[in-house]
Protein backbone atom coordinates (compact mmCIF):
# COMPACT_ATOMS: atom_id res chain seq x y z
CA UNK A 1 0.00 0.00 0.00
CA UNK A 2 1.65 3.55 -1.00
CA UNK A 3 0.26 7.12 -1.41
CA UNK A 4 1.20 8.58 -4.46
CA UNK A 5 -0.11 10.96 -7.03
CA UNK A 6 -2.30 9.46 -10.05
CA UNK A 7 -3.02 10.78 -13.21
CA UNK A 8 -6.00 10.43 -14.73
CA UNK A 9 -6.44 8.58 -17.81
CA UNK A 10 -10.22 8.88 -18.72
CA UNK A 11 -13.41 9.52 -16.53
CA UNK A 12 -16.58 9.27 -18.13
CA UNK A 13 -20.24 8.39 -17.76
CA UNK A 14 -20.89 4.45 -18.65
CA UNK A 15 -24.75 4.78 -17.49
CA UNK A 16 -26.76 7.58 -16.27
CA UNK A 17 -25.61 7.18 -12.30
CA UNK A 18 -22.53 5.25 -12.84
CA UNK A 19 -19.00 6.87 -14.10
CA UNK A 20 -15.47 4.40 -15.15
CA UNK A 21 -12.04 6.19 -14.35
CA UNK A 22 -8.72 5.02 -15.41
CA UNK A 23 -5.73 6.24 -13.60
CA UNK A 24 -2.12 5.44 -13.93
CA UNK A 25 -0.54 3.35 -11.34
CA UNK A 26 3.27 3.04 -10.39
CA UNK A 27 4.59 -0.52 -10.33
CA UNK A 28 6.24 0.43 -6.54
CA UNK A 29 2.75 0.54 -5.57
CA UNK A 30 2.48 -3.54 -5.93
CA UNK A 31 -0.45 -5.03 -8.53
CA UNK A 32 -3.99 -4.72 -7.52
CA UNK A 33 -5.94 -7.68 -7.13
CA UNK A 34 -9.71 -8.25 -7.58
CA UNK A 35 -11.39 -7.20 -4.53
CA UNK A 36 -9.08 -5.17 -3.38
CA UNK A 37 -9.55 -1.38 -3.13
CA UNK A 38 -8.22 2.54 -3.19
CA UNK A 39 -9.37 5.48 -1.50
CA UNK A 40 -8.59 8.89 -3.38
CA UNK A 41 -9.00 12.28 -1.33
CA UNK A 42 -11.07 13.84 -4.04
CA UNK A 43 -10.76 17.64 -2.71
CA UNK A 44 -7.77 19.51 -1.28
CA UNK A 45 -10.13 21.58 1.10
CA UNK A 46 -11.79 20.16 4.04
CA UNK A 47 -15.19 19.21 2.36
CA UNK A 48 -15.71 16.47 2.03
CA UNK A 49 -13.39 15.49 4.67
CA UNK A 50 -12.42 11.99 4.15
CA UNK A 51 -11.20 9.73 1.27
CA UNK A 52 -13.61 7.92 -0.89
CA UNK A 53 -13.23 3.83 -1.17
CA UNK A 54 -13.55 2.61 -4.54
CA UNK A 55 -13.14 -1.14 -5.65
CA UNK A 56 -10.85 -1.88 -8.16
CA UNK A 57 -12.49 -2.92 -11.64
CA UNK A 58 -9.40 -4.09 -13.70
CA UNK A 59 -5.41 -3.39 -13.60
CA UNK A 60 -3.88 -3.04 -16.87
CA UNK A 61 -0.12 -4.70 -15.47
CA UNK A 62 1.56 -3.44 -19.37
CA UNK A 63 0.52 0.01 -19.08
CA UNK A 64 0.24 0.49 -15.39
CA UNK A 65 -3.34 1.35 -15.13
CA UNK A 66 -5.83 1.28 -12.70
CA UNK A 67 -9.58 1.32 -13.30
CA UNK A 68 -12.62 1.64 -11.27
CA UNK A 69 -16.68 2.07 -11.82
CA UNK A 70 -18.20 4.42 -9.33
CA UNK A 71 -21.96 5.57 -8.64
CA UNK A 72 -22.76 9.24 -8.68
CA UNK A 73 -24.45 9.04 -5.39
CA UNK A 74 -23.12 12.29 -3.49
CA UNK A 75 -20.24 15.45 -3.28
CA UNK A 76 -17.42 12.84 -3.14
CA UNK A 77 -18.66 11.36 -5.69
CA UNK A 78 -19.62 14.54 -7.84
CA UNK A 79 -16.02 16.06 -7.62
CA UNK A 80 -14.77 12.50 -8.59
CA UNK A 81 -17.26 12.71 -11.60
CA UNK A 82 -15.95 16.55 -12.68
CA UNK A 83 -12.57 15.46 -13.04
CA UNK A 84 -10.87 15.49 -16.49
CA UNK A 85 -7.92 13.78 -18.31
CA UNK A 86 -4.66 14.46 -17.11
CA UNK A 87 -5.82 15.80 -13.83
CA UNK A 88 -4.21 14.69 -10.81
CA UNK A 89 -5.50 12.37 -7.91
CA UNK A 90 -4.61 12.01 -4.49
CA UNK A 91 -4.45 7.94 -4.71
CA UNK A 92 -3.63 5.04 -1.30
CA UNK A 93 -3.48 1.26 -2.37
CA UNK A 94 -3.62 -1.07 -3.09
CA UNK A 95 -5.96 -1.72 0.18
CA UNK A 96 -7.59 -4.74 1.81
CA UNK A 97 -8.04 -8.39 0.87
CA UNK A 98 -8.90 -9.69 -2.43
CA UNK A 99 -11.01 -12.55 -3.47
CA UNK A 100 -9.43 -15.86 -2.92
CA UNK A 101 -9.59 -17.26 -6.51
CA UNK A 102 -11.15 -20.49 -7.20
CA UNK A 103 -8.99 -23.83 -7.15
CA UNK A 104 -8.44 -25.66 -10.53
CA UNK A 105 -11.44 -27.76 -10.64
CA UNK A 106 -13.76 -25.01 -9.05
CA UNK A 107 -16.84 -23.67 -11.46
CA UNK A 108 -16.85 -20.11 -10.20
CA UNK A 109 -20.13 -18.52 -9.94
CA UNK A 110 -20.15 -14.75 -10.02
CA UNK A 111 -22.64 -11.82 -8.44
CA UNK A 112 -22.82 -8.22 -9.50
CA UNK A 113 -25.36 -5.96 -8.39
CA UNK A 114 -25.23 -2.07 -8.70
CA UNK A 115 -22.19 -0.37 -6.82
CA UNK A 116 -20.80 -4.14 -6.90
CA UNK A 117 -20.38 -4.48 -10.55
CA UNK A 118 -16.78 -3.02 -10.31
CA UNK A 119 -14.79 -5.77 -8.21
CA UNK A 120 -17.01 -8.75 -9.65
CA UNK A 121 -15.94 -7.64 -13.61
CA UNK A 122 -12.20 -7.35 -12.70
CA UNK A 123 -12.04 -10.70 -11.59
CA UNK A 124 -14.62 -12.23 -14.43
CA UNK A 125 -11.80 -10.46 -16.24
CA UNK A 126 -8.67 -12.69 -14.85
CA UNK A 127 -10.68 -15.80 -14.72
CA UNK A 128 -11.38 -15.51 -18.27
CA UNK A 129 -7.35 -14.31 -19.02
CA UNK A 130 -6.88 -17.33 -17.10
CA UNK A 131 -9.06 -19.20 -19.33
CA UNK A 132 -11.35 -20.55 -16.79
CA UNK A 133 -14.94 -20.57 -17.50
CA UNK A 134 -17.18 -18.60 -15.06
CA UNK A 135 -20.97 -18.11 -14.59
CA UNK A 136 -20.96 -14.20 -14.27
CA UNK A 137 -24.86 -12.56 -13.85
CA UNK A 138 -24.98 -8.87 -13.60
CA UNK A 139 -27.80 -7.38 -12.00
CA UNK A 140 -29.90 -3.89 -13.05
CA UNK A 141 -33.21 -2.47 -11.97
CA UNK A 142 -33.97 -1.84 -15.83
CA UNK A 143 -32.04 -2.41 -19.15
CA UNK A 144 -31.85 1.54 -18.61
CA UNK A 145 -29.87 1.29 -15.49
CA UNK A 146 -27.53 -1.32 -17.71
CA UNK A 147 -23.95 0.30 -17.89
CA UNK A 148 -21.63 0.45 -21.17
CA UNK A 149 -21.84 -3.12 -22.29
CA UNK A 150 -17.94 -2.94 -23.82
CA UNK A 151 -16.85 -2.98 -20.25
CA UNK A 152 -17.54 -6.60 -19.96
CA UNK A 153 -14.97 -6.76 -22.57
CA UNK A 154 -14.98 -10.87 -23.48
CA UNK A 155 -16.36 -12.28 -20.34
CA UNK A 156 -19.65 -13.66 -21.20
CA UNK A 157 -22.11 -11.98 -18.34
CA UNK A 158 -25.57 -12.55 -17.92
CA UNK A 159 -27.69 -9.49 -17.79
CA UNK A 160 -30.24 -9.39 -14.70
CA UNK A 161 -32.98 -6.86 -14.50
CA UNK A 162 -35.52 -6.58 -11.99
CA UNK A 163 -38.68 -5.68 -14.26
CA UNK A 164 -36.97 -8.29 -17.19
CA UNK A 165 -36.70 -5.08 -19.88
CA UNK A 166 -33.49 -6.83 -20.48
CA UNK A 167 -31.99 -10.32 -20.32
CA UNK A 168 -33.23 -12.20 -17.63
CA UNK A 169 -36.10 -11.11 -15.49
CA UNK A 170 -35.15 -10.42 -11.89
CA UNK A 171 -32.19 -10.30 -9.57
CA UNK A 172 -28.76 -11.88 -9.40
CA UNK A 173 -29.33 -13.91 -6.47
CA UNK A 174 -32.78 -15.24 -8.29
CA UNK A 175 -30.41 -16.28 -11.29
CA UNK A 176 -27.81 -18.00 -9.39
CA UNK A 177 -30.56 -19.61 -7.26
CA UNK A 178 -32.17 -21.41 -10.51
CA UNK A 179 -28.80 -22.01 -11.50
CA UNK A 180 -27.61 -23.96 -8.67
CA UNK A 181 -30.91 -25.44 -8.68
CA UNK A 182 -30.71 -27.14 -12.16
CA UNK A 183 -26.98 -28.06 -11.13
CA UNK A 184 -26.34 -32.01 -10.14
CA UNK A 185 -25.31 -32.18 -6.31
CA UNK A 186 -21.90 -33.21 -7.85
CA UNK A 187 -21.08 -30.10 -9.36
CA UNK A 188 -22.64 -27.98 -6.96
CA UNK A 189 -19.85 -29.55 -4.53
CA UNK A 190 -17.38 -27.90 -6.97
CA UNK A 191 -18.44 -24.04 -7.51
CA UNK A 192 -17.88 -21.45 -5.37
CA UNK A 193 -19.59 -18.30 -5.88
CA UNK A 194 -18.16 -14.28 -5.47
CA UNK A 195 -20.42 -11.74 -4.87
CA UNK A 196 -20.21 -7.87 -4.44
CA UNK A 197 -23.12 -5.05 -4.44
CA UNK A 198 -25.97 -3.97 -2.02
CA UNK A 199 -25.95 -5.67 1.54
CA UNK A 200 -29.69 -7.18 0.66
CA UNK A 201 -28.14 -8.61 -2.37
CA UNK A 202 -25.23 -10.38 -0.66
CA UNK A 203 -27.23 -11.71 2.03
CA UNK A 204 -29.39 -13.39 -0.36
CA UNK A 205 -26.23 -15.00 -2.20
CA UNK A 206 -25.35 -15.96 1.22
CA UNK A 207 -28.63 -17.61 1.90
CA UNK A 208 -28.53 -19.28 -1.68
CA UNK A 209 -24.79 -20.81 -0.84
CA UNK A 210 -25.80 -22.38 2.49
CA UNK A 211 -28.91 -23.83 1.24
CA UNK A 212 -26.79 -25.55 -1.81
CA UNK A 213 -23.51 -26.13 0.55
CA UNK A 214 -21.70 -23.58 -1.79
CA UNK A 215 -18.46 -21.34 -0.38
CA UNK A 216 -19.39 -17.62 -0.64
CA UNK A 217 -16.87 -15.01 -0.92
CA UNK A 218 -18.75 -11.34 -0.32
CA UNK A 219 -16.87 -7.88 -0.97
CA UNK A 220 -18.84 -5.67 1.70
CA UNK A 221 -18.70 -1.87 1.72
CA UNK A 222 -19.31 0.03 4.90
CA UNK A 223 -18.06 3.87 5.34
CA UNK A 224 -14.65 4.39 6.11
CA UNK A 225 -12.66 6.88 8.09
CA UNK A 226 -8.59 5.72 7.50
CA UNK A 227 -8.98 2.67 5.24
CA UNK A 228 -5.86 1.38 6.65
CA UNK A 229 -7.87 -0.99 10.07
CA UNK A 230 -6.38 1.72 12.91
CA UNK A 231 -10.03 3.43 13.50
CA UNK A 232 -12.15 0.77 13.97
CA UNK A 233 -14.93 2.68 12.42
CA UNK A 234 -15.83 0.63 9.14
CA UNK A 235 -17.09 -2.36 10.94
CA UNK A 236 -19.56 -5.01 10.13
CA UNK A 237 -20.67 -7.42 12.69
CA UNK A 238 -18.92 -11.04 12.88
CA UNK A 239 -20.82 -14.18 12.72
CA UNK A 240 -21.28 -15.94 16.04
CA UNK A 241 -21.91 -12.68 18.37
CA UNK A 242 -17.68 -12.48 17.73
CA UNK A 243 -17.40 -8.55 17.72
CA UNK A 244 -16.76 -7.27 14.82
CA UNK A 245 -14.65 -7.50 11.66
CA UNK A 246 -12.97 -4.29 9.45
CA UNK A 247 -13.98 -3.72 5.98
CA UNK A 248 -11.05 -2.36 5.45
CA UNK A 249 -8.30 -4.17 6.95
CA UNK A 250 -9.85 -7.76 7.30
CA UNK A 251 -12.08 -7.64 4.37
CA UNK A 252 -13.47 -5.91 2.39
CA UNK A 253 -13.66 -9.90 0.82
CA UNK A 254 -15.00 -12.09 3.51
CA UNK A 255 -15.96 -16.21 3.68
CA UNK A 256 -19.73 -15.03 3.84
CA UNK A 257 -20.05 -17.43 7.10
CA UNK A 258 -17.60 -14.95 8.77
CA UNK A 259 -20.79 -11.94 8.81
CA UNK A 260 -23.39 -11.36 10.71
CA UNK A 261 -26.29 -11.25 8.34
CA UNK A 262 -29.38 -9.17 9.83
CA UNK B 1 17.07 22.77 14.35
CA UNK B 2 16.68 21.05 17.49
CA UNK B 3 13.28 20.50 17.70
CA UNK B 4 12.96 18.32 21.47
CA UNK B 5 9.87 19.47 23.53
CA UNK B 6 10.08 18.27 27.24
CA UNK B 7 6.95 16.91 28.64
CA UNK B 8 7.72 15.94 32.17
CA UNK B 9 10.45 13.32 32.23
CA UNK B 10 10.10 12.57 28.76
CA UNK B 11 11.58 14.22 25.69
CA UNK B 12 10.05 14.33 22.37
CA UNK B 13 12.05 14.24 19.22
CA UNK B 14 10.01 16.84 17.69
CA UNK B 15 6.46 18.61 18.62
CA UNK B 16 3.88 16.43 16.78
CA UNK B 17 1.93 13.39 17.83
CA UNK B 18 -0.32 11.49 16.36
CA UNK B 19 -3.57 10.99 18.36
CA UNK B 20 -4.99 8.17 19.83
CA UNK B 21 -7.74 6.45 18.53
CA UNK B 22 -6.75 7.67 14.85
CA UNK B 23 -2.95 5.64 14.60
CA UNK B 24 -4.45 2.62 15.97
CA UNK B 25 -1.55 0.84 17.07
CA UNK B 26 1.10 2.31 14.89
CA UNK B 27 2.15 -0.66 12.48
CA UNK B 28 -1.08 0.04 10.22
CA UNK B 29 0.04 3.05 9.33
CA UNK B 30 3.62 1.66 8.80
CA UNK B 31 3.96 1.15 5.00
CA UNK B 32 2.07 4.81 4.00
CA UNK B 33 4.35 6.99 7.41
CA UNK B 34 7.85 7.26 7.95
CA UNK B 35 7.76 7.30 11.40
CA UNK B 36 10.82 8.50 12.32
CA UNK B 37 9.04 11.87 11.15
CA UNK B 38 6.58 11.28 14.37
CA UNK B 39 7.35 12.89 17.73
CA UNK B 40 4.97 10.66 19.62
CA UNK B 41 2.36 7.74 19.03
CA UNK B 42 -0.57 7.95 21.19
CA UNK B 43 -2.22 4.41 21.15
CA UNK B 44 -5.54 3.19 20.79
CA UNK B 45 -7.37 3.51 24.62
CA UNK B 46 -6.02 0.31 26.71
CA UNK B 47 -8.93 -0.96 28.89
CA UNK B 48 -8.75 -3.71 31.15
CA UNK B 49 -10.43 -6.23 29.07
CA UNK B 50 -11.15 -6.05 24.93
CA UNK B 51 -13.89 -4.05 23.79
CA UNK B 52 -15.94 -4.64 21.01
CA UNK B 53 -16.92 -1.00 20.82
CA UNK B 54 -20.13 0.58 19.39
CA UNK B 55 -23.10 -1.16 16.90
CA UNK B 56 -22.81 0.48 13.44
CA UNK B 57 -22.47 2.56 12.15
CA UNK B 58 -19.65 4.40 13.47
CA UNK B 59 -18.34 7.25 11.35
CA UNK B 60 -20.41 9.35 9.81
CA UNK B 61 -18.62 12.64 7.59
CA UNK B 62 -19.75 16.42 9.19
CA UNK B 63 -19.30 19.38 7.47
CA UNK B 64 -15.30 19.80 7.44
CA UNK B 65 -15.11 16.95 9.84
CA UNK B 66 -16.47 14.12 11.31
CA UNK B 67 -18.42 11.90 13.88
CA UNK B 68 -17.34 8.78 15.63
CA UNK B 69 -19.23 6.39 18.05
CA UNK B 70 -16.46 4.00 17.76
CA UNK B 71 -16.88 3.16 21.84
CA UNK B 72 -13.06 2.58 23.02
CA UNK B 73 -12.54 -0.77 20.93
CA UNK B 74 -9.46 -2.06 21.83
CA UNK B 75 -7.81 -5.94 22.34
CA UNK B 76 -7.26 -4.81 25.79
CA UNK B 77 -4.30 -4.93 28.23
CA UNK B 78 -2.84 -8.20 27.87
CA UNK B 79 -3.30 -9.02 23.94
CA UNK B 80 -1.67 -5.10 23.71
CA UNK B 81 1.10 -5.91 25.88
CA UNK B 82 1.65 -9.30 23.69
CA UNK B 83 0.93 -8.34 19.86
CA UNK B 84 0.86 -4.93 19.89
CA UNK B 85 3.59 -3.21 21.90
CA UNK B 86 6.88 -4.93 20.23
CA UNK B 87 5.91 -3.31 17.17
CA UNK B 88 5.80 0.36 19.05
CA UNK B 89 8.71 -0.59 21.47
CA UNK B 90 11.20 -0.90 18.41
CA UNK B 91 8.95 2.07 16.28
CA UNK B 92 11.74 5.19 16.66
CA UNK B 93 8.98 7.87 18.24
CA UNK B 94 7.99 7.86 21.52
CA UNK B 95 4.90 5.44 22.64
CA UNK B 96 2.52 6.97 24.85
CA UNK B 97 0.14 4.94 25.99
CA UNK B 98 -3.52 5.89 26.07
CA UNK B 99 -5.27 4.18 29.14
CA UNK B 100 -8.97 4.55 30.08
CA UNK B 101 -11.68 2.27 32.27
CA UNK B 102 -14.97 2.42 33.57
CA UNK B 103 -13.85 3.38 37.02
CA UNK B 104 -10.31 4.11 38.56
CA UNK B 105 -9.58 0.96 39.75
CA UNK B 106 -9.56 -0.12 35.46
CA UNK B 107 -7.08 2.86 35.10
CA UNK B 108 -5.13 1.34 37.63
CA UNK B 109 -5.06 -2.11 36.45
CA UNK B 110 -4.11 -1.08 33.09
CA UNK B 111 -1.26 1.43 34.23
CA UNK B 112 -0.03 -1.59 36.55
CA UNK B 113 -0.18 -4.28 33.98
CA UNK B 114 1.60 -1.57 31.52
CA UNK B 115 4.61 0.05 34.08
CA UNK B 116 6.63 -3.01 34.43
CA UNK B 117 7.13 -2.79 30.16
CA UNK B 118 9.49 -2.22 28.11
CA UNK B 119 9.37 0.23 25.28
CA UNK B 120 6.94 2.74 27.21
CA UNK B 121 7.72 6.96 27.69
CA UNK B 122 4.41 7.80 29.00
CA UNK B 123 0.58 7.08 29.13
CA UNK B 124 -2.03 9.73 28.35
CA UNK B 125 -5.22 9.14 30.66
CA UNK B 126 -8.43 9.01 29.03
CA UNK B 127 -11.13 10.72 31.06
CA UNK B 128 -12.81 12.83 28.09
CA UNK B 129 -14.18 9.93 25.42
CA UNK B 130 -17.56 10.82 24.77
CA UNK B 131 -18.84 7.52 23.57
CA UNK B 132 -19.06 5.54 26.87
CA UNK B 133 -21.02 5.28 29.44
CA UNK B 134 -18.89 4.68 32.49
CA UNK B 135 -15.14 6.58 32.52
CA UNK B 136 -15.20 8.79 30.34
CA UNK B 137 -17.00 12.55 30.17
CA UNK B 138 -18.35 11.62 33.55
CA UNK B 139 -15.03 11.87 35.55
CA UNK B 140 -13.45 14.12 33.11
CA UNK B 141 -16.35 16.76 33.58
CA UNK B 142 -15.69 16.56 37.92
CA UNK B 143 -12.63 18.55 38.98
CA UNK B 144 -12.42 16.74 42.26
CA UNK B 145 -12.75 12.90 40.33
CA UNK B 146 -9.64 13.72 38.34
CA UNK B 147 -7.50 14.99 40.69
CA UNK B 148 -8.64 11.80 43.23
CA UNK B 149 -7.68 9.97 40.01
CA UNK B 150 -4.52 10.91 39.07
CA UNK B 151 -2.97 11.11 42.37
CA UNK B 152 -3.28 7.80 42.61
CA UNK B 153 -2.20 7.15 39.45
CA UNK B 154 1.15 9.68 39.84
CA UNK B 155 2.20 6.85 42.66
CA UNK B 156 2.07 4.13 40.09
CA UNK B 157 4.64 5.50 37.68
CA UNK B 158 7.73 8.09 37.04
CA UNK B 159 7.07 8.13 33.53
CA UNK B 160 4.99 11.10 31.90
CA UNK B 161 1.56 11.17 32.95
CA UNK B 162 -0.40 13.54 30.76
CA UNK B 163 -4.41 13.98 31.18
CA UNK B 164 -6.46 14.53 27.86
CA UNK B 165 -9.24 16.93 28.78
CA UNK B 166 -12.75 17.66 27.52
CA UNK B 167 -14.00 20.57 26.11
CA UNK B 168 -17.49 19.14 26.69
CA UNK B 169 -17.58 21.42 30.30
CA UNK B 170 -18.29 24.39 31.23
CA UNK B 171 -14.96 25.21 32.54
CA UNK B 172 -11.74 23.73 31.09
CA UNK B 173 -9.61 25.49 32.95
CA UNK B 174 -11.20 23.29 36.70
CA UNK B 175 -10.30 20.38 34.81
CA UNK B 176 -6.94 21.37 33.46
CA UNK B 177 -6.20 23.16 37.07
CA UNK B 178 -7.50 19.39 38.85
CA UNK B 179 -5.15 17.21 36.77
CA UNK B 180 -1.77 19.24 37.45
CA UNK B 181 -2.99 19.33 41.58
CA UNK B 182 -3.13 15.30 41.06
CA UNK B 183 0.62 15.35 39.62
CA UNK B 184 0.16 15.03 35.98
CA UNK B 185 3.31 16.41 33.39
CA UNK B 186 1.40 17.66 31.21
CA UNK B 187 -2.61 18.11 29.78
CA UNK B 188 -3.90 16.97 26.24
CA UNK B 189 -6.43 19.21 24.84
CA UNK B 190 -9.02 18.73 23.24
CA UNK B 191 -10.58 15.60 22.89
CA UNK B 192 -13.57 15.36 20.36
CA UNK B 193 -16.70 17.58 21.01
CA UNK B 194 -19.97 15.99 21.71
CA UNK B 195 -22.17 15.85 18.44
CA UNK B 196 -25.51 14.32 16.57
CA UNK B 197 -26.43 13.85 13.39
CA UNK B 198 -30.08 13.03 12.44
CA UNK B 199 -31.24 11.28 9.45
CA UNK B 200 -34.29 13.01 8.25
CA UNK B 201 -35.91 10.29 6.39
CA UNK B 202 -35.38 7.58 8.65
CA UNK B 203 -36.47 10.27 12.36
CA UNK B 204 -33.52 8.95 13.76
CA UNK B 205 -30.26 9.70 15.23
CA UNK B 206 -27.22 8.35 12.67
CA UNK B 207 -25.86 6.77 15.93
CA UNK B 208 -27.62 4.01 17.92
CA UNK B 209 -25.85 5.48 21.10
CA UNK B 210 -27.00 8.95 19.84
CA UNK B 211 -24.40 11.31 20.30
CA UNK B 212 -20.52 10.48 19.40
CA UNK B 213 -17.34 12.79 18.78
CA UNK B 214 -16.57 15.50 16.43
CA UNK B 215 -12.98 16.08 15.51
CA UNK B 216 -11.66 17.65 12.51
CA UNK B 217 -11.12 21.29 11.06
CA UNK B 218 -14.48 22.13 12.50
CA UNK B 219 -13.51 21.53 16.05
CA UNK B 220 -9.91 24.33 15.50
CA UNK B 221 -11.13 27.23 16.74
CA UNK B 222 -12.69 25.48 20.13
CA UNK B 223 -9.35 23.85 20.73
CA UNK B 224 -7.24 26.46 20.50
CA UNK B 225 -9.60 28.68 22.12
CA UNK B 226 -9.22 25.98 24.93
CA UNK B 227 -5.13 25.74 24.68
CA UNK B 228 -4.86 29.44 25.17
CA UNK B 229 -7.38 29.69 28.32
CA UNK B 230 -5.32 26.15 29.43
CA UNK B 231 -2.01 27.28 29.55
CA UNK B 232 -2.67 30.46 31.28
CA UNK B 233 -4.23 28.93 33.85
CA UNK B 234 -1.59 25.54 34.67
CA UNK B 235 2.19 26.10 34.60
CA UNK B 236 2.31 22.62 32.94
CA UNK B 237 2.81 21.69 29.55
CA UNK B 238 -0.32 22.21 27.48
CA UNK B 239 -0.19 19.17 23.99
CA UNK B 240 -2.99 21.49 21.72
CA UNK B 241 -5.37 18.90 19.61
CA UNK B 242 -8.10 19.13 17.12
CA UNK B 243 -8.88 19.49 13.51
CA UNK B 244 -4.78 20.59 13.01
CA UNK B 245 -4.52 19.86 8.65
CA UNK B 246 -1.35 21.47 8.37
CA UNK B 247 1.67 23.57 9.92
CA UNK B 248 -0.23 26.91 10.24
CA UNK B 249 -2.60 24.95 12.12
CA UNK B 250 -0.13 23.90 14.76
CA UNK B 251 1.80 26.95 14.79
CA UNK B 252 -1.56 28.32 15.92
CA UNK B 253 -2.02 25.65 18.86
CA UNK B 254 1.72 26.71 19.29
CA UNK B 255 1.20 30.36 19.25
CA UNK B 256 -1.86 29.58 21.42
CA UNK B 257 0.28 28.55 24.29
CA UNK B 258 1.01 24.31 23.30
CA UNK B 259 3.93 23.21 24.06
CA UNK B 260 3.46 20.16 21.52
CA UNK B 261 0.22 19.27 19.22
CA UNK B 262 -1.63 15.62 17.81
CA UNK B 263 -2.70 15.34 15.02
CA UNK B 264 -6.47 12.96 14.83
CA UNK B 265 -8.58 12.63 12.00
CA UNK B 266 -6.21 14.91 9.18
CA UNK B 267 -3.92 11.43 9.09
CA UNK B 268 -7.05 9.75 7.37
CA UNK B 269 -7.58 12.75 5.37
CA UNK B 270 -3.82 12.73 4.24
CA UNK B 271 -1.30 10.12 6.12
CA UNK B 272 1.50 12.87 5.04
CA UNK B 273 -0.13 15.22 7.22
CA UNK B 274 1.83 14.22 10.22
CA UNK B 275 5.28 14.97 8.40
CA UNK B 276 4.11 18.18 6.75
CA UNK B 277 3.45 19.24 9.63
CA UNK B 278 6.66 18.84 11.59
CA UNK B 279 8.49 20.39 8.49
CA UNK B 280 6.75 23.61 8.25
CA UNK B 281 7.16 24.30 11.95
CA UNK B 282 10.80 23.42 11.54
CA UNK B 283 10.88 26.00 9.04
CA UNK B 284 8.92 28.49 10.40
CA UNK B 285 11.27 28.17 13.92
CA UNK B 286 14.04 29.23 12.05
CA UNK B 287 12.58 32.07 9.88
CA UNK B 288 11.23 33.30 12.85
CA UNK B 289 14.87 32.56 14.63
CA UNK B 290 13.21 30.57 17.35
CA UNK B 291 16.11 28.29 19.41
CA UNK B 292 13.33 25.98 20.58
CA UNK B 293 9.95 24.66 20.44
CA UNK B 294 8.58 27.18 23.01
CA UNK B 295 10.36 29.66 21.73
CA UNK B 296 7.08 30.20 19.59
CA UNK B 297 4.91 30.32 22.21
CA UNK B 298 6.35 33.92 23.25
CA UNK B 299 5.54 35.41 19.55
CA UNK B 300 2.11 35.40 20.26
CA UNK B 301 1.27 39.40 20.83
Amino acid sequence: MKQFRASIVSNRPVSDDFHAIEFTWPSAAGIPAPGQFFTVRVSDGTVPFLRRPFAFSGFDGAGHIASAIYKRRGRGTEILAAKKEGETLDVIGPSGNPFMLPAPNCTPVLAAGGIGLGPVLFLARVLHDAGRRAVFAAGFRTAMDIVDKTLFGQSAVTLCTDDGSEGFKGTTVDYIRQYLERADSVSRTAMVMYACGPMAMLKGCHETAQRFGVTCYVSVEQVMACGVGACMGCVVKAAGGNGYVRVCSDGPVFNSRDIEWI
Amino acid sequence: MDLNVKIGPMTLRNPVGVASGTFGYGSEYESLIDLSAIGAIYTKAITPAPRHGNDVPRIVETPSGMLNSIGLANVGVERFIREKLPFLAASPCAVICNVAGADEDEYVQVMERLEPQGGIDGYEINVSCPNVKHGGLALGTDPALITCLVRRLRQLTKKALIVKLTPNITDITAAAIAAEDGGADAVSCINSLIGMVIDVRAKQPVFRAGIGGLSGPAIRPVGVAMTYRVSRAVSIPVIGIGGIMCADDALQYLLAGASAVQIGSATFADPSTPARVRDGIEAFCIEEKCTCVDDVRRLLR
